[in-house]
């Protein structure tokens, strides 16, 4: 192939995040002539991973061109000691590629539709996957009159044995405790009040303490299995008991003692690289650095669209998907969207404590999810803080080191605020060794599923589609894949058969035999 | 633990992720395919569509499994190639002994790789196309003895490369037109591995391949992908058999007791 307008194309997909990936990979096998381009000269749009020279080119990058993504306020600060050669004893960043900084670093719960698409479709013998092992609630000293000793960070229970041996929660608590698992753990026909009948538009925190009696001590805990955002007042039932349900129905589903993984090398982008390979290799047409710059709806029959790319060449097909930002005339998304701050920093430090084996037979996890309530951060009305720490296990990082990748529903300064005090007060008990070498924090726009309205793929004509924007979920949220499939239909009109999506033979010799 | 008391261990295997680069019509799908399938194609159709092969390759103490990924058709966008060797464990990186701006082009994709792929990745650099020159005629001479092949002898003393070259274009019926003495210092320079191969022929096929399978460090090959793994792997295929592994047969038939809070 020569040129790009050589081919008369069946679909071009613009933009290489997770649900344009998912979507190449459903076509991969279809016959169709797919045409896959991005804008940027690196895979996963706003879903990427980088190293730390990447990192400060997308940076300058974002900085140069306001509101042409959904990242504000980026910024990276590094420490001045990491990279003094006469400060010999203080801990040193490694090379710029010693790192995989991911902007997806979500965890995917075990019996996601992620999972099941990714075993299905065989692009799973190309991930390694690590387990996200404990969550963990930060306790501020004072509060802590059980025990008396400085237990900072607390384990959340995970299971029915968790909680039995949990020596901390009280005969009384443990009761409505269980309860409350075994009111949401039983299958819905087993179950006198069916779940559409059960009101929950009420706060989490009310729905338990109003039908179950959970003590509000426990009320953080249970928050934090959501990984609900918003804080306990804002987070409804609706959003939370589907969430705390997923989290302890995923626990064994793909071994003992996790519930949720991570893919190594970068999270989200290592899986929708995978995908993007395994449409190339079913003959898909990739191109970086190659935006779209105009879209336009012609009479011609077969292949109405046509697209002008930004390296000047005009190609004709029959439809166009893509991301929200790797469309023209995109609509603005602020009216739906939140914004978080989020940050990326690297430390010097392992945190050998937060990945414990808790049952016999499990992997190391190598990543744990880390809850600090508004309140142990001096701001009682502020969602909570979540940090997920990476180990070097992931591979983002060298050893003796790990990722801490934070996230608060709340944007700006007052948000980046919340994440450094977060950070810190993880790294306060690990010693003067502890120290952030670098770090990345930028605002983030987008969405938080609600749970209510499935959302749908936005039409900006009859052949021209477009995905939402990836939302900003801590863990993977099935709708996209719905998204995707949604998509998949569009373009295989008749030929669609529901049953057959993402369902793929080992390609030859691809077996583990 | 059963398993492993049950049996004599079969030899550790390991998965090496490998990714052939090279400018158009090198010869690069042919050099797998004579490594995969021992076969090939004379006047081959350019490959539409990435390939994915994979292939074992027998060492005394392990197996590794090559997963050999080819960006054939797709040269001119240059846009699968970051995306394969991310991770990659090895690349081939292939010109044509008869195109000497093949060999331009192969060290682009060297400093390429040099400068963004994984720091511990094992490059080898391969001539394709031998069976064109006066050294193709005999197959295992070629191969095993880069010092007694003619082009060497000729430049023995202070003849230059291009030199070298003209000289063997006027022989008749060799139409070498990179010497292998140049394409091997820049080897040698570059720390890379360095093969001249014939995929027609099969000269030096094999040997390329096993020669990057003894090149990958133990410790890259324990857990089958780039550096800076540990122990905690959860795998939803057996690549390697680890106590970690989780087996895709026992995702349904797994407890669903231990997620059961009743």
């Amino acid at each position: 192939m020569e040129t790009l307008a050589d081919t008369s194309w069946d679909l071009i997909i613009a933009g290489t995040g997770l649900a344009e990936s998912l979507l190449a990979l459903a076509l991969s096998r279809s016959g169709k002539k797919v045409l896959h381009v991005d804008k940027n000269p690196y895979y996963g749009g706003t879903e990427a991973a980088f190293s730390l020279d990447e990192a400060q080119q997308w940076m300058d990058g974002v900085n140069r061109r306001p509101g042409q993504s959904p990242f504000e306020d980026v910024r990276i600060v590094t420490s001045h000691d990491a990279h003094d050669p006469s400060q010999t004893d203080r801990p040193k960043l490694s090379p710029s590629r010693s790192y995989t900084l991911s902007l997806s670093p979500y965890s995917l719960y075990t019996r996601s539709q992620l999972i099941s698409t990714l075993i299905s479709s065989k692009v799973y013998r190309q991930l390694d996957f690590m387990a996200v092992g404990s969550w963990w609630i930060y306790a501020s000293e004072e509060d802590d009159t059980l025990t008396g000793a400085a237990r900072v960070l607390q384990r959340v229970p995970g299971n029915r044995e968790d909680v039995f041996a949990d020596t901390r929660i009280s005969m009384k608590s443990k009761r409505s405790l269980m309860r409350f698992l075994r009111h949401i753990s039983k299958p819905a026909d087993e179950e006198d009040l069916a779940p559409e009948a059960e009101d929950l538009s009420m706060p989490f925190e009310e729905y338990l303490a109003s039908k179950f009696s959970v003590p509000a001590d426990l009320h953080n805990p249970l928050h934090s299995l959501s990984l609900s955002q918003l804080s306990q007042p804002e987070t409804s039932a609706s959003y939370a008991v589907p969430r705390v349900q997923r989290h302890l129905a995923s626990i064994g589903a793909l071994g003992p003692g996790f519930g949720a993984v991570i893919s190594k090398y970068g999270g989200g982008s290592e899986i929708l690289q995978v995908a993007c390979r395994a449409s190339a290799v079913g003959g898909a047409v990739y191109a970086l650095d190659t935006g779209i710059q105009s879209v336009e709806d012609s009479d011609a029959e077969e292949h109405p669209v046509k697209v002008q790319l930004s390296t000047g060449e005009s190609v004709q097909t029959r439809s166009v998907v893509g991301a929200i930002w790797d469309l023209p005339s995109q609509k603005p998304i602020e009216s739906s969207g939140i914004r978080v701050a989020r940050s990326i920093t690297i430390v010097s430090a392992i945190f050998e404590s937060l990945f414990p084996v808790t049952v016999e037979g499990a992997p190391v996890p190598a990543s744990a999810v880390l809850m600090f309530p508004g309140s142990t951060l001096g701001s009682p009305n502020s969602p909570p803080v979540y940090l997920q720490v990476h180990s070097s296990d992931t591979g983002d990082c060298p050893r003796q080191q790990s990722i801490i990748y934070g996230s608060v529903a709340q944007p700006g300064p007052a948000g980046q605020s919340l994440l450094e005090s977060a950070v810190a007060r993880l790294l306060q008990p690990e010693g003067p060794k502890a120290a952030v070498l670098w770090s990345l924090r930028y605002s983030q726009l987008g969405r938080l599923s609600n749970g209510h309205i499935p959302p749908t793929l936005s039409e900006h004509s009859p052949h021209v589609h477009s995905f939402l924007p990836p939302n900003l979920d801590l863990a993977f949220e099935d709708e996209t894949v719905s998204l995707v499939k949604e998509a998949w239909q569009k373009i295989m009109g008749d030929e669609a058969r529901s049953d057959e999506f993402m369902i793929f033979d080992d390609r030859d010799g691809a077996s583990d035999d | 633990m059963s398993e492993a008391a049950s049996a004599n261990p079969p030899k550790p295997s390991s998965s090496v992720k490998l990714v052939l680069l090279g400018e158009a019509a090198v010869g690069k799908s042919s050099l797998v395919l004579r490594f995969v399938n021992d076969d090939f194609q004379e006047n081959k159709e350019p490959t539409i569509g990435a390939a994915f092969l994979t292939q074992k390759c027998s060492l005394p103490t392990r197996t590794i499994k090559f997963e050999i990924w080819d960006t054939a058709g797709q040269e001119r966008f240059a846009s699968l190639a970051p995306m394969y060797y991310r991770n990659a464990q090895a690349a081939l990186v292939v010109y044509d002994v008869t195109k000497p701006s093949s060999l331009t082009k192969a060290k682009h994709w060297v400093a390429e790789l040099q400068r963004q792929a994984s720091p511990g990745i094992v490059i080898a650099l391969v001539g394709n196309k031998l069976d064109l020159t006066n050294d193709g005629g005999d197959v295992s001479e070629a191969s095993t003895a880069p010092e007694a092949d003619s082009g060497s002898t000729g430049a023995e003393g202070d003849a230059g490369a291009g030199e070298e070259g003209e000289e063997q274009d006027a022989t008749p019926g060799d139409a070498r037109k990179v010497s292998r003495r140049e394409a091997s210092s820049y080897a040698q320079e570059e720390g890379l591995l360095f093969f001249e191969t014939s995929a027609k022929t099969g000269t030096n096929v094999v040997d390329v391949f096993t020669a990057i399978a003894n090149a990958i460090p133990e410790s890259s090959l324990k857990t089958g992908r780039g550096a800076g793994a540990g122990t905690g792997q959860t795998q939803l295929s057996g690549r390697s058999a680890d106590d970690s592994r989780v087996n895709l047969g026992d995702r349904n038939a797994a407890t669903a007791k231990e997620g059961c809070a009743c």
